[in-house]
């Protein structure tokens, strides 16, 4: 199989990560923050996964098991980041997090 | 173009309007549909990447688990779940600072070394030999993170805290 080109896989990554952060700085509800971050970690994911897939010696293998690290990672996150919706949701009857303002000075 | 360049290029169309798609929507669910069509993407891409351990693990852990758990976050946060979002719009800074990392990105790519080669393929056995030997101590540190943060999401949800 011939080569993908650097440009195409890194191009899409960034171009995610864009969208998450994008995400993350506008979107009010809890939720969709936790959808933009998954979005931006999963970018950070295909990182790893190209670069172990064109390593120019077998110690791409590494790269890969970070990934598998990763999406752990990632998979706790938003078991916590659930948690808070949930605790939030208590607390104020509501997830848009311009209202949680109780650490605020 | 060989197929599997073709292939990449409708794959990555489908994550970045997938994933622009699920943040733009107004219903929830919408979005919620919308990501798990970007988690299936994704998988297909680490397919033509040759890892299917993480393809497969993507599937499970991302189309399956975080799926539903977002889902479940919506349903138990709202009266009705296909109620809609107010309408929030994006403002110049947060779309000017998105375009900034883009670029930023996409500039960094082209300082690298180009190697032409073919993607190596390693064997989920392979893949996971190395987790118990040569990478363990990243699951090790998997497990610790998950255990704690596990006791952090229990400790946030318990009846009767404030």
């Amino acid at each position: 199989m011939s080569g993908i080109s650097e440009v195409g896989f890194l191009g899409l990554s960034g171009a995610l990560l864009a969208v998450g952060l994008l995400g993350v700085l506008t979107r009010r509800n809890f939720v969709l923050i936790l959808v933009a971050i998954e979005i931006a970690m999963n970018a950070a994911i295909l990182n790893f996964v190209y670069f172990a897939a064109y390593a120019p010696t077998a110690a791409g293998l590494s790269g890969q098991a970070i990934a598998v690290v990763l999406v752990g990672f990632a998979a706790t996150e938003v078991a916590v980041g659930l948690a808070i919706v949930l605790a939030l949701n208590r607390a104020r009857g509501s997830i848009n997090v311009a209202e949680a303002t109780e650490l605020r000075l | 173009m060989s197929l599997e360049e073709v292939a990449f290029l409708l794959l990555a169309l489908v994550a970045v309007v997938t994933a622009v798609a699920a943040l733009l929507v107004r219903e929830l669910v919408h979005t919620i549909m919308w990501i798990a069509v970007f988690f299936v993407d994704l998988a297909l891409i680490y397919f033509l990447l040759e890892a299917p351990f993480l393809g497969v693990l993507q599937l499970g852990v991302y189309a399956g688990a975080v799926t539903v758990l977002l889902l479940f976050g919506i349903m138990v946060t709202r009266k009705r779940i296909f109620s809609r979002e107010a309408a929030t719009g994006l403002g110049p800074v947060p779309v000017a600072l998105a375009v900034l990392t883009f670029v930023f990105v996409v500039a960094a790519v082209g300082e690298l070394p180009m190697a032409e080669a073919s993607p190596r393929s390693y064997a989920p056995s392979t893949l996971s030999t190395a987790l118990f030997s040569a990478d363990g101590p990243w699951v090790l540190l998997l497990g610790i993170i998950m255990l704690t943060s596990v006791s952090g999401a229990i400790y946030l949800v318990r009846e009767g805290r404030e």
